[in-house]
């Protein structure tokens, strides 16, 4: 089966800044990528490269088999795109904004009535649909960009922090949307966030990235495994510590230590425990928590990048 | 193309009858001008007083400038608030986001300029050419619309900020009339300003279109001028195009 979405080693720089460098991206048709990565990492850039915005200064893309630069009206037949800033017209009706949005794509009238009423009570918008956008809620805004980016039926989504800014309820509604275009349409999604738990929730396919790179892909499982079944933490001042012998064995999946953190991705915390914090007794450190947990993303993340997420949710 | 230039047309058409700010500005805004401008400065030029009707023209123009100006300030606001990309991901030709906008903008004002010869011809001025004089008027009329719409486009396609945007567009706006013969005659002005009149578009469109009001000395043959308004439309929509092809990259 050909990729969906197939982008090869693109880069964009703005003058001086390194927005994105040698990132490359593969969807396969009828699944969820997440692109996740803190503000700044470069997510938007990217979408807007594949949404045929913004011409990648190196690299190539394909979508449904269609080169985004030369083939670009083909592309832009079979993508829906919503923005991480809300571009609705305050002054238009919600029905407005989506005929308009169904006239741009050249649906005939009868179709775009249809089509309205269909996605109004997916989204569950209601009688709201003919009040102006501008009296809407944060969630309402929302399901109306969805609502608007499925007038033409798209094969490929794409979704710029579809869930940026919304309550819990509106984040889980959203979340049912996404998996239902995916099980019941089949549809091709990439979206980009920071929200761990999102990717988790959605993505078949996991990319993080910072500063422009891509540092780790994979499915979540995959990324969550490769740091080993538990994670043993250890808060504390560790300025005696050197890397030991055992981190070589088997057993040991990942380590990681500043002076105030030791990370110790391992098959079995409750087996390993005694021997790891032995160890570091004895280097003359001060251990003050002490914890086993199974990893999340967040783990991959910081073990990726070295840092927290910023604005983790 | 035409599907889609319609569509973005209407959409800014409908929200122009919308908002009654905008709405009432532009009313109030040309009954200001004529009553303003072409009456009381008509008070103070010697001559037989049919001031209103010599610089009606330019009073056109100058509509025709604000719609501009507005043009642009619309598309850089959609531009800044990223309601552009609706367009830009939609499978339609550039050019004809491009003539959606120009063609909002020019009958906006229309609109306008249809207040401005009502009040004009409350206020005395009056039609003296002929039929044809009056259609070559309106063809100047549009030319001249539409070049400056392009270009109020192409400016607001570069610009960071409104204020930007405002400092860049002022340029275009009273200076361009006054380095013309717009709104008084060049007769009297010195050499250097006259040549700098013969390189300006407001020049170009009175000499076409005022015969049709107002006795005319022409400086240049209105068949030349409307060559040169053509070859302007032509010019300001090729840079608007090219730049905003250009914001993709």
């Amino acid at each position: 089966m050909q990729p969906m979405i197939q982008a090869r080693t693109l880069a964009k720089r703005f003058g001086e800044v390194v927005a994105v460098r040698n990132i490359s991206v593969s969807v396969m048709p009828g699944s969820v990528y997440a692109l996740l990565g803190p503000n700044g990492a470069g997510k938007s850039t990217t979408i807007n490269m594949l949404t045929t915005l913004l011409k990648p200064d190196q690299g190539s893309i394909t979508i449904n088999g269609h080169d985004v630069e030369r083939e670009s009206d083909l592309v832009r037949r079979v993508i829906g795109v919503t923005f991480q800033d809300l571009v609705l017209d305050r002054d238009l009706t919600g029905r407005e904004a989506l005929d308009f949005a169904g006239r741009l794509y050249n649906i005939e009238a009868s179709k775009r009535r249809a089509r309205i009423t269909d996605l109004v009570e997916m989204v569950g918008l209601g009688d709201a649909i003919d009040r102006m956008t501008g009296t809407y809620s944060g969630g309402m805004r929302r399901r109306l960009e969805l609502a608007r980016c499925l007038m033409m039926e798209p094969k490929v989504l794409f979704l710029d922090e579809p869930t940026q800014g919304l309550d819990p309820q509106h984040r889980a509604l959203i979340w049912d949307y996404i998996r239902m275009l995916k099980t019941q349409q089949g549809m091709t999604v990439l979206l980009t966030t920071h929200g761990m738990d999102e990717a988790e929730a959605l993505a078949d396919v996991v990319g993080i990235i910072d500063h422009g790179k891509m540092m780790h892909e994979g499915t979540p499982s995959a990324l969550i495994g490769q740091l080993g079944s538990d994670l043993i933490r250890l808060s504390g001042t560790f300025t005696h510590l050197h890397t030991p012998e055992w981190t070589s064995e088997q057993w040991v999946t990942s380590w990681q230590a500043s002076e105030t953190e030791i990370r110790i991705g391992v098959d079995i915390g409750a087996r390993r425990i005694t021997q790891v914090i032995e160890f570091v007794n004895q280097s003359g450190n001060t251990i003050e928590e002490v914890s086993i947990t199974r990893p999340s993303l967040g783990d991959v993340f910081l073990q990726a990048t070295g840092r927290a997420l910023r604005d983790e949710r | 193309m035409y599907t889609a230039t319609h569509t973005i047309w209407l959409r800014h058409m409908r929200k122009f009858f919308r908002n009654r700010e905008e709405l009432g500005g532009l009313i109030i805004q040309p009954i200001l001008w004529v009553a303003l401008f072409g009456i009381g400065m008509g008070r103070m030029l010697p001559g037989d007083g049919d001031y209103v009707s010599f610089m009606l023209p330019g009073i056109l123009a100058l509509t025709a400038l604000g719609s501009a100006t507005g043009g642009g300030m619309m598309f850089l606001d959609e531009r800044l608030r990223g309601i552009l990309r609706e367009y830009q991901v939609a499978p339609i030709p550039r050019m004809s986001i491009l003539l959606g906008h120009i063609l909002a903008t020019v009958s906006k004002s229309f609109f306008q300029i249809f207040i401005v010869l009502s009040v004009a011809f409350v206020a005395g001025a009056r039609i003296s050419g002929d039929i044809g004089n009056l259609a070559m008027s309106v063809v100047a009329l549009i030319l001249f619309a539409v070049g400056f719409a392009s270009i109020a486009l192409a400016v607001a396609m570069r610009s960071k900020s409104i204020m930007g945007y405002h400092g860049m567009i002022f340029l275009f706006n009273l200076p361009m009339l006054f380095a013309s013969n717009a709104l008084y005659p060049l007769e009297n002005v010195p050499t250097w300003m006259r040549w700098l009149a013969m390189f300006n578009p407001a020049t170009w469109y009175i000499e076409v279109a005022r015969p049709a009001f107002a006795v005319h000395t022409p400086i240049m043959s209105s068949l030349i001028a409307l060559t040169l308004l053509c070859a302007f439309v032509a010019w300001s929509i090729q840079i608007a195009l090219s730049r905003f092809r250009a914001m993709t990259s």
